[in-house]
């Protein structure tokens, strides 16, 4: 079993990767610090660990999908992020690409699943 | 906190200059909010520093995650021909030192430990300077395929007439024939650069070689030996574009034929300039006792040493000829079926 389970972690982690983008520039169009996202993308069920979210907001930065400031005005200052105009507009394609993903997999699989209890198709 | 400064500079001092003073601060940060949520207002103690930056991982992996695209002094793309020309260069010169300690040993087996130890030096110093250039080589070629590649890679779009074609078994050059070729052409550069001295007639004395009576002019041996050089890396050229193609194509016959024509005419040069061949090669060998003078041996023998320049450039010319004619046949070949 508990090699099952190994390869669940290996699929899971790889699935895990392009969802963690969309939950992040979902959750930008109001403008957030590193801890504060990891914080509350945890809150709400979706694992991420700060050494790969830093790096990922970088990386979207430099892609142009989100813009940021640093804000000095608190006690210490914080590096801010918020969807670009491109991110906003590259964010809705993608929640659609992804509920289409979603429908059609689950579509998928129902039809399968469904094909069982009738014997052999 | 040192242990914070020590974890911020162990990340970035693995990242480029422009990005460090930015990650740091950002870095330190996150540090300073993940203390505060596990403290909640209470002072941070040395322990929790220490369980928030192991939360965080090793600082080599974070890096990693910074830099984004893996990078390679030599890639995956690159690292089979790598190997290859590795496993060449290194039999080659492990033959060819082999090759020049045998013969010294025969010539002079009493020195067989100073030979030995010749050899054994010899490795030491010529093995890492020939994988130095080998890897020299193809980092170099990785960073330029880098640079173009991403263009390359990005406009070109792909057709299947892109597709590389068959094999076919009578145009085909079986990779051992090159390889060989290589191999051998290496073996002549070392001999050609540490043992020419040997190229010639060996006379032996009660089963021991005395002396060599040499083909060729020592006197001015140096100045050729470049040209030498050249015909064997021309050669070698040659080996490597059949090595690349793998089957017989027309531009490869032309480019193949192209290279024994510059040979050729090089070598004709050379063996015609003034003093290539030894000016004493008769008298020497009188002197080494293999001939009397006037005899009829000496007559024979005289008469073919006089005639070498003619002789070898027959050869060489029938050589080329030869190399065309069966080149072009397997190119003809292949085209037939």
């Amino acid at each position: 079993m508990s090699e099952a389970k190994e390869h669940l972690d290996k699929l899971t982690q790889e699935l895990r990767r392009g969802t963690i983008t969309i939950g992040v520039l979902s959750q930008l169009s109001k403008p957030q610090y590193g801890y504060s996202l990891v914080t509350k993308l945890n809150e709400e069920g979706i694992h991420v660990e700060p050494g790969t979210l830093y790096p990922l907001l970088r990386r979207l930065e430099k892609q142009g999908l989100l813009e940021s400031t640093w804000d000095t005005n608190e006690a210490r200052p914080r590096k801010y992020y918020m969807l670009s105009k491109m991110g906003a507009e590259v964010f809705e394609l993608l929640w659609k690409e992804w509920q289409k993903m979603v429908d059609s997999l689950n579509h998928l699989i129902d039809l399968d699943k469904g094909g069982d209890k009738n014997g052999d198709d | 906190m040192e242990m914070i400064d020590r974890y911020i500079y162990a990340v970035t001092q693995r990242l480029s200059q422009s990005q460090r003073e930015d990650i740091s601060q950002e870095l330190r940060g996150l540090i300073t909010d993940m203390l505060e949520e596990r403290m909640e207002g209470l002072q941070a103690s040395e322990n929790d520093v220490e369980q928030v930056l192991s939360e965080l991982g090793d600082p080599k992996k974070l890096a990693q995650q910074y830099q984004g695209t893996k990078k390679y002094i030599i890639g995956p793309e690159l690292y089979d021909p790598f190997i290859m020309v590795m496993k060449v260069v290194l039999i080659s010169i492990v033959a060819a030192m082999s090759i020049i300690f045998a013969i010294q040993i025969i010539i002079n087996p009493v020195n067989i430990l100073d030979y030995f130890i010749d050899y054994i030096v010899s490795f030491v110093t010529t093995i890492p300077m020939a994988i130095g250039w080998v890897t020299f080589g193809f980092v170099f070629l990785e960073y330029f395929q880098n640079v173009d590649g991403k263009d390359l890679n990005l406009e070109k779009d792909w057709s299947p007439s892109d597709l590389p074609q068959l094999p076919d078994p009578k145009r085909q050059i079986k990779r051992h024939e090159p390889l060989t070729s290589i191999v051998f052409f290496i073996i002549l550069m070392a001999m050609a650069v540490f043992s020419s001295n040997y190229f010639g007639i060996w006379a032996f004395n009660n089963g021991e070689l005395s002396t060599v009576v040499p083909f060729l002019n020592e006197a001015t041996y140096n100045g050729y030996m470049l040209l030498i050089l050249l015909i064997l890396s021309l050669g070698v050229i040659k080996e490597i574009a059949k090595l690349v193609n793998g089957k017989w194509t027309n531009r490869l016959f032309l480019f193949t034929m192209f290279i024994d024509v510059i040979t050729v005419i090089v070598v004709m040069v050379m063996v015609s300039g003034p003093d290539f061949w030894n000016p004493l090669f008769m008298q020497e060998l009188v002197q080494a006792d293999m001939l009397t003078e006037g005899s009829d041996n000496y007559q024979t023998i005289e008469n073919i040493w006089e005639s070498t320049t003619l002789l070898t450039l027959l050869l060489l010319i029938g050589g080329l000829v030869w190399n065309i004619i069966a080149s072009w046949v397997k190119v003809r070949k292949g085209k037939e079926s």
